[in-house]
């Protein structure tokens, strides 16, 4: 029986649960609701989450322990000298996995019968032909050793299986049982399933903070492995990045801060002012038709994918650039540059900034705009004086947002600002940024194991220091001042 | 049942301040002031009473044009403000509130320090050379409020941080520090304990000496206690116009009379 059938059973199970328990719990009081604690249908879901929910924890952790119980015992039947010259244990159980699963598409087709498995023996058949035919390929001849552990594997998960579908479905019916069991009118169903409810939100919001520190947990594994490879103290204070995939090479990460401190500060100084004008624009000045129609249209600029901007970074702005304004001024030939992918950066950051900051503003009491204008204010000296210091938490808010966004940028600065690694003051020189530099090190055909794949890891360390700094920031600032006005 | 009115006080025959002819106010269609004529007097309190919905509070707006910043509001006939027509249109609406000050409701400090609160003001419209012309200000103007004592020492700390009583006369202080000569309240002791509306209604009964002063309220004891004129609201019509002592004891409209006596609103 597959895992999907049983959880499906499962679910059957739990559905009649559900409509069994709301009828008894009628029964139980002949269809006088009134003398019910809760409605029928609570009674019902009590059963319902009894069935299943028990019955599908069992299942899915008898799924994920299984694999690692079956392969304990396998490991063992496999002697060292069966392990081929440069291959590991890993591999051969791979091997075993996959000859295991051949041997269930051949019997499923046909191919093969239980007997005929039976008396299957490496040594006098061709298993790796035979397992060709039914479409599962092997990279070498099967050793009598790996076909016997093959079987084994095969029969403990077979049994396994079994044994799983029996266990769970069992529990998922002294489950409903149980709880029909409980049915009186006094049985508290609605705070049961209200616990239920609650439990759901919990899990839920745990899942989000164990992927964070999941996250966090596989870049400080991976960072500790490079930096017992490369000195830390290069890594943080070389001023060379020169990554040579045949050793030697220098992982200096300072080059590549300043390239993406330098590329967002160009992006932010073009995007907040832009940005934030909007945002007064839009709340304070614009009539409600305009604003329908403006507020839309900025908004679109968000929905542009990043290598549209690229596009538009590579092909217009880059060289638009270069000839009216590097070449003339004898600052520098190449239209990738830092001033390009800064400001393409800035257009795409400025709904960003335009949109939170319309809404701080628009959040600011109207009973300050009346105190203000009350006084004698212009609307001018009204949002100079009175808004935008009141709004300023939340500016300060989506600007450090804004900045986030622009330095985890990568497809922008990838066409814009070109791969070269350099410590200059000249925005419109090339230079590159980490996220930029972690994707070169990535892509294309690597082991992580050398310093030059594992420095990704150190640099999306290091920028995930560096944005969670100013996410903790925004957050701080915000908090402090919110409830100004209020 | 109610304070007794300060029949007392002499009402003498003063300058007219404000003067409302035939004045109209439409929120998009609903016709919300109709027909309203007023004549304002310097140097003394005026209250406009009347059930919620009457009216006041709008045509109170009316009197600095802050009812410019609502877009659908449409306001007809004409308000002279010493002779001059407010909604002509040579007049600056800015210039005209500074001359008109307004209190609200709610009190409504800056999130600023309680200095740059009062100070705000005097600033925008350039009313002191330096520092310490600023700092006289701004302490008259805390002192004419009613409040300096109690924030002489924490002129730096955030306005919003006061009491509800306190935020009020800070407000109050914020609007007599431009210099008005028009003072216009909308319910300013409506969101406070009676305490802070007994220093409130000193506080305007003060103010009168300087300037003139229009008070928005729900109660008629404290339009009895507070104003010299009373203005009587009723479903968008200005009912009746007179001395609060006659208002009060001797209404010569039948829906005035009721309503004083609690019988509508």
């Amino acid at each position: 029986m597959s895992a999907g059938l049983v959880i499906l059973v499962v679910i059957a199970i739990a559905t009649a649960g559900f409509f069994i328990g709301r009828s008894r719990s009628l029964s139980a009081v002949n269809g006088n609701i009134r003398q019910l604690h809760s409605l029928p249908g609570y009674y019902g879901q009590t059963v319902f989450l009894a069935a299943a929910v028990p019955a599908l924890l069992v299942a899915f952790g008898w799924l994920l322990l299984q694999p690692i119980l079956v392969e304990s015992q396998i490991t063992n039947m496999i002697a060292p000298s069966d392990i081929a010259e440069g291959s590991s244990r890993g591999l051969v159980m791979a091997d075993v996995r996959r000859i295991a699963t051949g041997l269930d598409v051949a019997i499923a087709t046909g191919a093969l019968t239980e007997d005929q498995l039976g008396a299957l023996s490496a040594d006098q058949s061709d298993v790796r032909a035979l397992l060709g035919s039914v479409g599962v390929a092997l990279a070498s001849e099967v050793k009598e050793s790996v076909l016997v552990a093959s079987k084994t594997y095969r029969e403990m998960t077979a049994t396994l299986r079994s044994a799983m579908a029996i266990i769970v479905i069992l529990l998922s019916l002294g489950g409903a049982v149980f709880s029909l069991s409980r049915i009186k009118p006094d049985f508290r169903a609605r705070n049961v399933s209200e616990t239920a409810v609650k439990a759901l939100l919990i899990l839920s919001s745990t899942v989000a903070i164990l992927t964070t520190i999941g996250i966090i947990a596989s870049l400080l594994f991976e960072t500790a492995h490079f930096f017992r490879l490369y000195p830390a103290k290069d890594f943080l204070f070389s001023l060379t990045w020169n990554p040579q995939f045949t050793g030697g090479s220098d992982l200096g990460i300072l080059p590549l801060l300043w390239g993406t401190l330098y590329v967002s500060f160009v992006a932010l100084v073009f995007a907040v002012p832009i940005g934030l004008l909007v945002a007064i624009y839009l709340s304070e000045y614009a009539t409600r038709k305009v604003r329908s129609i403006v507020k839309p249209a900025i908004e679109i600029l968000a929905g542009i994918p990043t290598i549209v901007y690229g596009l538009f970074a590579l092909i217009t702005v880059g060289p638009l650039l270069r000839d009216y304004f590097a070449q003339p001024l004898g600052l520098g030939t190449s239209s990738s540059s830092v001033m390009t992918a800064g400001i393409v950066m800035g257009i795409m950051l400025i709904p960003f900034v335009s949109s939170l900051s319309d809404d701080v503003i628009n959040a600011v009491p109207q009973a300050m705009r009346d105190g203000s204008y009350g006084l004698g204010a212009t609307q001018s000296e009204t949002v100079k004086q009175v808004i935008l210091p009141a709004a300023l938490p939340g500016i300060v808010g989506a600007v450090l947002l804004a900045a986030s966004r622009a330095i985890g940028e990568t497809m922008i600065v990838v066409m814009g600002a070109g791969a070269a690694a350099k410590l200059d003051l000249n925005p419109f020189e090339a230079m590159t940024t980490i996220t930029v530099k972690i994707v070169s090190q990535l892509t294309g055909d690597t082991e992580f194991a050398s310093p030059e794949t594992l420095v990704a890891f150190a640099l999306g360390l290091s920028l995930f220091v560096v944005t969670l700094g100013l996410n903790v920031l925004a957050l701080y600032i915000v908090r402090k001042y919110r409830e100004q006005y209020e | 049942m109610y304070d007794a009115p300060n029949l007392g006080a002499t009402v003498e025959q003063k300058d007219i301040k404000i003067s409302a002819k035939k004045v109209q106010v439409y929120y998009g269609e609903t016709h919300a002031i109709k027909d309203v004529d007023i004549e304002v007097q310097d140097k003394t309190v005026t209250a406009f009473i009347g059930p919620s919905g009457c009216g006041k509070s709008t045509f109170l707006r009316c009197l600095n044009r802050m009812n410019d910043t609502i877009d659908i509001c449409r306001v007809e006939g004409d308000i002279l403000l010493d002779g001059e027509d407010i909604y002509d249109k040579r007049v600056d609406p800015v210039q005209l509130r500074a001359k008109v000050g307004m209190v609200f409701q709610k009190p409504n400090p800056f999130p600023k320090s309680i200095y740059d609160n009062v100070a705000y003001g005097p600033r925008i419209h350039g009313l002191a050379k330096n520092k310490a012309e600023l700092d006289e200000i701004v302490e008259k103007a805390l002192r004419r409020g009613a409040i300096w004592n109690e924030v002489k020492d924490r002129l730096d700390a955030p306005g919003t941080g006061l009491s509800g009583g306190q935020q009020q006369r800070l407000c109050i202080a914020r609007a007599v520090a431009t210099e008005p000569e028009v003072l216009l309240m909308d319910e300013p002791c409506s969101a406070l304990d009676p305490i802070a509306t007994a220093q409130v209604e000193e506080l305007i009964d003060e103010l009168r000496s300087r300037y003139s002063v229009v008070i928005v309220t729900h109660s008629m004891q404290q339009a009895a206690r507070v104003s010299q004129k009373t203005a009587f609201f009723h479903l968008g019509h200005l009912v009746e116009y007179d001395d609060t002592a006659n208002i009060f004891t001797n209404p010569k409209d039948e829906r005035t009379e009721s309503y004083i006596t609690g019988r509508i609103g």
